[in-house]
């Protein structure tokens, strides 16, 4: 086909123009089309992260929240004040380093500590499952873990002790009147035996001397035999005189504060009931890797994406706390908000660990409809005065960090960024095309001169704008994929953090707070649609440069193409 | 027998800038069939414009261009596009080639809106004595090949008029005389009527009939051959 052929020779020899043309349109889309991808993974990516509660099955969570003044209700775990607990729980952590074992062994040590969030009991639970409105709860516990990894410090001394006498001195209380009577019934029965040794044998002693003075005894009966005297006195007076010695003793003893080898670092450890995988603080929906913890299972466990990364575990690794062995069984990348952790364990073993036996500290509350959510947050709130009810907006906005500004980035601008390139493109593309069209005046003249009609040539020259377009889609969505590729392969990672606990709790804020960041590679997912529209849009680019460019060749008059002398 | 073109008042104004400039002042000519005439003038004359009302590429400001008695001024742009495509050829100075086209596609671009094929063309480059060179883009022909490939381009249709303006311009005097011969020549063999403007008046003289012009008007018209 002659036309074909005409068109294929003017793309084909004008070949700077075309390139030129094609590459315009072809970053428009590309553009476009990376635009599209990026929005769409950082929605992707949002909606993972930045709805954290859905992700768990969940419409609010319930935590205690620790109180200046203990107003009762919500029972902590040990009844006094909230506070106190909190202070007396969290300082747990303080080593007691002579009780680790030998000088120079190596120990590892996980402390679990309740964080910001109080334990509660079971009772409590129940309680918000009988709220009307509530579909289902399940518990969870979540625990700021410290652990400690080192050898034990020389510096634990020994001590030894001298023996030591005690000598004790004190005065013979007075004998009753039964003691008295005793007591000179034998001393007569001893004057007796004595034969005549005194004149005084039968005589009472005077009832009106009522000291017995320890010098009476000397004097009053001179003549007993002072061993069998001795025996005449009561129990008591005998016992006073004993004499004791204090053991010689071992200290162990901590003599400075020792400076150790001893790292401490904190992650974050949650327990979840692996009976119900699709609601507690995290589900099978956030395993990425390997799988969920079985409904039986007790020495498993789940990583989360970053804390496996961190400390390069994987599926099949193992996991020491305090002497029980867990295997990790899958990966998770736990939504953001109050109760993601590091670490997941079935929530019996975690109790166990952590010495909090039946409690829990948080409870995950799915509402029978979406509809009734901030009904059954106010009725949990009533029912439960200190407690702490979280909706998933409210966990959301506390969530901040690249995703997040990337995301409201691409949500201003990702639209207007679009249009930009695109509108960028086509001014391009029929800037091009006019120049185009200004540059064949006289080519577009002698076709018309020729016989050529106006549609034959408006046909032309739109027909080369078109495979223009055609050329720049073409480009454009080999480039854009490409670039969606190397965007996914080599992205920049975004973080979104959420913090909770922490503040003004008593000095214990740097403690408590609870960071949980997610890191997420940007991905820029590619849909049929996108490249779809990139490939319509450097179509109707190609149309737009192409009328452009035809409506100003038709206005040509044959005439005054001729007239025109390069 | 009926005139190819008969003109009547026929009057062509610009307007360049603030002037009104008359390209053509009231022209009355008639132009028999399967003439060769030739068209005078120093630059400036008219002589292009009269080409260009002739080859329905525009319209008079006033009278009548009447060809084969139908009066061009009325006729709407799509049939001046027909009546050029199949009944005018044209020949320009600057030779007009489509630049991206090779000889023999320059020659189909008249050729095929009527249906015309490549083997048409081929054969009108060999009449031009072109066939060797078919397959050349413009840049590559010399300016004498490059007239030869617009004079088989115009033939190809076998139009009732072929229009040339100044086709020699652009050519040194031997191959002007050659072209001018080879345009007499076929026009001839395919029964078409030529006019040719040139301010040459030697190869005017070579044209059985000649028209003069100047200042728009015709000058020393000869008396009509019938």
């Amino acid at each position: 086909m002659f036309y074909v052929r005409y068109l294929r020779n003017e793309l084909v020899r004008r070949r700077a123009r075309t390139i030129l043309t094609a590459l315009g349109l072809g970053l428009g889309v590309a553009l476009v089309i990376v635009i599209a991808g990026v929005s769409s993974g950082l929605d992707k990516a949002q909606k993972k992260t930045l709805n954290p509660l859905a992700g768990i099955g969940t419409d609010l969570t319930v935590t205690l929240a620790p109180q200046t003044q203990d107003t009762g209700g919500f029972n902590g775990g040990g009844g006094g004040g909230a506070n106190r607990d909190l202070v007396q729980a969290n300082l747990s952590v303080v080593t007691d380093l002579s009780k680790l074992g030998k000088a120079g062994t190596h120990f590892v040590h996980d402390f679990f500590l309740p964080g910001s969030q109080l334990t509660f009991k079971q009772s409590a639970t129940s309680q918000i499952a009988s709220i009307p409105g509530v579909a289902k709860v399940s518990q969870g516990l979540t625990l700021l873990a410290e652990h400690q990894e080192g050898v034990v410090p020389k510096i634990v001394a020994t001590l030894k002790t001298q023996a030591k006498t005690f000598q004790i001195q004190r005065n013979i209380p007075r004998p009753t009147a039964a003691q008295f009577a005793q007591m000179q019934a034998c001393f007569a029965k001893q004057a007796a035996k004595s034969g005549s040794s005194g004149s005084g044998t039968t005589t009472t002693p005077n009832s009106g001397s009522g000291g017995f003075g320890g010098g009476g005894g000397g004097s009053g009966f001179g003549g007993v035999n002072r061993g069998a005297f001795s025996k005449c006195l009561p129990a008591s007076m005998q016992r006073l005189r004993t004499r004791f010695t204090a053991p010689s003793q071992t200290l162990k003893q901590v003599l400075d504060p020792p400076q150790t080898n001893i790292k401490t670092s904190a992650y974050t450890i949650g327990g979840v009931d692996p009976t119900d995988p699709t609601m507690g603080v995290v589900t099978t929906a956030q395993v990425t890797k390997g799988k969920f913890l079985s409904p039986t299972s007790t020495h498993q466990a789940l990583v989360s994406q970053t804390y496996a990364a961190k400390y390069s575990l994987k599926v099949g690794s193992k996991l020491n706390l305090n002497g029980t062995s867990f295997t990790i069984v899958g990966l998770v990348s736990p939504p953001l908000g109050g109760q993601s952790a590091d670490v997941y364990l079935p929530l019996k073993q975690l109790q166990t660990l952590a010495n909090e036996k039946g409690l829990a500290n948080v409870v995950l509350v799915r509402a029978t409809s979406g509809k009734n959510v901030s009904q059954v947050k106010q009725a949990i709130q009533a029912a439960l005065p200190n407690a702490q009810v979280a909706s998933s907006k409210d966990v959301a906005d506390k969530i901040t960090g690249s995703l997040v500004n990337a995301s409201n980035l691409s949500h201003d601008l990702g639209l207007v960024l679009e249009i930009i390139a695109a509108v960028s493109a086509f001014l391009l593309a029929a800037l091009l095309a006019l120049s185009s069209i200004g540059k064949r005046v006289r080519e577009l003249g002698t076709l018309k001169a020729l016989g050529w009609t106006q549609r034959m040539v408006v046909r032309q020259v739109a027909g080369e704008s078109l495979a223009q377009g055609l050329l720049g889609g073409i480009f454009g969505i080999i480039l854009g994929v490409v670039v969606c590729l190397v965007i996914g392969a080599f992205g920049p990672s975004l973080s979104a953090s959420s913090t909770t606990g922490g503040g003004n709790l008593l000095g214990l804020g740097a403690e408590t707070a609870r960071t949980a960041t997610s890191s997420i590679s940007l991905s820029a997912p590619i849909g049929v649609t996108v490249l779809a529209i990139g490939f319509g849009l450097a179509l109707l680019g190609g149309l737009v440069a192409g009328t452009a460019g035809a409506l100003r060749a038709a206005r040509l008059r044959p005439a005054d193409a001729l007239r025109t002398v390069e | 027998m009926e005139p190819l073109y008969t003109l009547r008042g026929v009057t062509k104004l610009f307007q360049r800038g603030p002037t009104t400039v008359r390209a053509l002042d009231g022209i009355d000519l008639e132009i028999q069939p399967g003439e060769f005439v030739a068209l005078e003038g120093p630059s400036g004359s008219g002589k292009t414009t009269l080409l260009q009302l002739l080859g329905a590429l525009d319209r008079p400001t006033a009278g009548d261009v009447l060809f084969e008695g139908t009066d061009l001024v009325g006729l709407p742009d799509h049939e001046l596009a027909g009546l050029r495509l199949r009944s005018f050829g044209f020949v320009f100075q600057q030779f007009n080639l489509i630049p991206t086209l090779t000889a023999v596609e320059n020659v189909e671009v008249k050729l095929v809106p009527v249906g015309g094929d490549r083997a048409r063309a081929l054969q009108m480059l060999d009449e031009v004595g072109l066939a060797a060179r078919a397959d050349h883009l413009p840049a590559h022909l010399s300016g004498g090949e490059q007239q030869r490939v617009a004079i088989a381009r115009a033939l190809s249709v076998e139009p009732r008029v072929v229009l040339a303006d100044e086709p020699t311009g652009n050519l040194d005097s031997a191959t002007g005389a050659e072209i001018i011969d080879l345009l007499a020549k076929l026009a001839a063999e395919h029964g078409s009527t030529i006019i040719v403007a040139t301010h040459d008046s030697s190869l005017a003289a070579r044209a059985p009939q000649r028209l003069r012009m100047r200042d728009g008007k015709l000058v020393d018209v000869p008396a009509a051959v019938s």
